[in-house]
């Protein structure tokens, strides 16, 4: 039997403010890439942290490739990247990575030709030379991420990797992780970035209040039937229920076309004048249902469509409960 | 543990802390050196020009005062580099940021904090080594310094050992206290401690009553337990001159600061020893469990 990337069970941190996470389980497997999705203050980071065994848990427990988290095996075969990144400012960003190769025990040639080539890739390049003291936000997070990778770890965990870069870089860290995945390396992203978890991972958790609220495939929320809205005009309210009969679908009066930016229907419009709702599986469907309106009498002024996006996702599973960040 | 050492000694250098350091030690020879000749003189005692034993006595009496003088300042230097080498080595770093990118590696906690714990003691060592062979030459040019290498190197162990044991209470306190916070209690403690040294110094001519005196003496002997570092530093002034076989030839509270009054007993320095070993050992077994 396959042994999985990370297996957490029961994973709990108790601290006495009442934050942490609690009994959280969850299975990563190899060359996966697994988002970690919450509001602030949700016990993601400590839940990383347990995982990079720079916190204890209080109970639970959890393995790496089969080796519980914080011994020594384990941590040879992780790459990290914290939330709060700070390096020793006094170090330049080449010795900085050179410190974190040793203490991977890599070799002094090795370190030699991997040092600059990561430099390269995560765009420091020659400024490696410079003092850490002299780097900007974002080009401390990029040395943090040549750091967490200059052991070639097979399972990487990015605690909010592109905070803050500017969309370039973000673009270019998205890159290099799409890349690593290519290669087989196991990445566990803990983002706000919502739209990074959706382009880069195959499944997900959302945590909430420390406990996990919703897990499942990125691909099963975004592949959703899309939501279809149609603007009508001489509607009446029996057509609805002759259109739902008709079709065998769930066809609903909306009060916009779907996207948050639209003006909502108001009653100004001709009250004649509706949006109509559908979750259909696919355009030949959404043209069935056009014909089917203009059958009965009715004008099509416009036909809007949208996936579900996780931001969705996200905002409506944390909506209406309480979270931490909120009581901070 | 060596990579750990090493990255400690750059840190040291690079940080401007140690600058200042050297120029305030430089300004502080350059003044001790002035100090040292107003009192000895400016003639040289490698000569052969000595009529006479009360002669010989005086210069050597001068010498051990310029001496006194000189290691009661360069114990504070060395006391407060240790301190503000090292109190921010946990918790600091911790509130930064910097731990948690080094230590997800795979390196076990304790070596890790030897490594520091050996960085800062072996630097803070040369350091005191530096100013202990300044503070001899310059004493040297100006008095008599005692000559017995055997009584130089006791000395010198005595005198670097407040590295140690500083930075080994600072580590502790730095797994528990926020960086400022062990700063300020860092300072307070050893200035408690040189507090507790002073009076214990001057306790034995002020006129008190025996049971004042005895409760003074047991509060400086607690502070000394607390932080030995003060009580080292008597000992080490004790066997720099042979206070044993020097009584009653040389006036030696006049020139001692009153240091001969209260010199701790091998028994202190053993169990100084075992002070620091035993909270260097609590230190590694409180980041052991830290959660960071």
């Amino acid at each position: 039997m396959s042994v999985a990337a990370i297996e957490a069970t029961g994973l709990t941190k108790e601290y006495s403010n009442g934050r942490g996470c609690r009994d959280v389980s969850i299975s990563v497997g190899k060359g996966e890439a697994f988002g970690f999705l919450g509001p602030n203050g949700a016990g993601k980071s400590t839940f990383v942290k347990m995982l990079v065994g720079l916190i204890n848990p209080s109970y639970g427990s959890a393995t790496i490739l089969g080796h519980k988290i914080g011994s020594l095996e384990a941590k040879s075969l992780i790459g990290y990247l914290p939330e709060l990144y700070r390096y020793q400012e006094w170090l330049t960003g080449e010795e900085v990575i050179r410190l974190h190769a040793r203490l991977c025990k890599m070799e002094r040639s090795t370190a030699d030709q991997r040092i600059p080539e990561l430099l390269e890739k995560v765009g420091i390049g020659r400024r490696g030379r410079d003092r850490v003291k002299h780097y900007s936000k974002g080009m401390q997070q990029r040395l943090g991420l040549a750091c967490a990778l200059v052991n070639d770890p097979a399972i990487l965990f990015l605690d909010e990797p592109s905070s803050a870069l500017d969309p370039i870089g973000r673009m270019e860290v998205r890159t290099i992780l799409e890349n690593l995945k290519k290669k087989g390396t196991t990445i566990f992203l803990n983002s706000h970035l919502l739209e990074d978890v959706e382009l880069l991972c195959d499944r997900m958790a959302l945590l909430n209040d420390g406990v996990i609220l919703r897990h499942g495939k990125v691909s099963e929320v975004l592949n959703k039937r899309t939501s279809w809205h149609f603007k009508v005009g001489g509607f009446s309210p029996f057509l609805l229920s002759w259109l739902n009969e008709r079709s065998g679908l769930q066809i609903r009066i909306s009060t916009s076309n779907g996207d948050s930016t639209a003006l909502e229907f108001s009653s100004s419009l001709d009250s004649s004048v509706v949006w109509l709702e559908a979750e259909l599986e696919n355009e030949e469907q959404a043209g069935w249902l056009n014909a089917l309106i203009v059958e009965q009498g009715m004008t099509l002024y416009e036909v809007s469509h949208k996936k579900e996006r996780l931001e969705e996702w996200f905002m409506s599973a944390v909506s209406g409960l309480s979270h931490r960040g909120e009581r901070a | 543990m060596n990579i750990i050492m090493s990255m400690t000694w750059k840190e040291l250098l690079r940080k401007r802390v140690m600058l200042l350091t050297l120029i305030m030690t430089v300004v502080f020879l350059i003044g001790f050196w002035f100090v040292a000749g107003a009192i000895g003189g400016n003639d040289s005692f490698e000569g052969t020009d000595i009529n006479s034993a009360e002669q010989l006595i005086q210069r050597f009496a001068n010498g051990a005062f310029i001496l006194t003088f000189g290691f009661f300042f360069g114990a504070f230097v060395i006391a407060f580099l240790s301190i503000f080498s090292s109190f921010s080595a946990l918790s600091g770093e911790a509130e930064q940021g910097v731990l948690q990118a080094l230590l997800p590696r795979p390196l076990p906690r304790w070596k890790w904090y030897l490594g520091r714990w050996l960085g800062y003691v072996i630097f803070g060592a040369a350091y005191a080594l530096l100013l202990f062979i300044a503070i001899l030459l310059i004493t040297q040019a100006h008095a008599a310094i005692p000559r017995d290498l055997f009584i130089l190197l006791k000395s010198f162990l005595l005198f670097a050992s407040v590295v140690p044991v500083i930075i080994s209470i600072s580590m502790l306190g730095s797994g528990f206290l926020s960086a400022i916070g062990n700063g300020v209690f860092m300072t307070m403690l050893y200035g408690a401690g040189w507090l507790g040294g002073m009076i214990d110094k001057v306790s034995g001519s002020l006129p008190l009553k025996p049971d004042a005196l005895q409760s003074l003496q047991n509060m400086t002997g607690l502070m000394s337990l607390i932080i030995p570092a003060d009580g080292l530093q008597r000992k080490m002034i004790a066997e720099l001159f042979s206070f044993n076989e020097l009584s009653g030839m040389l006036p030696i509270n006049e020139s001692f600061f009153g240091v001969a009054d209260a010199i701790p007993s091998n028994s202190f320095v053993i169990y100084a020893v075992l002070y620091t070993v035993v909270v260097l050992l609590m230190g590694m077994y409180r980041f052991e469990r830290k959660d960071l």
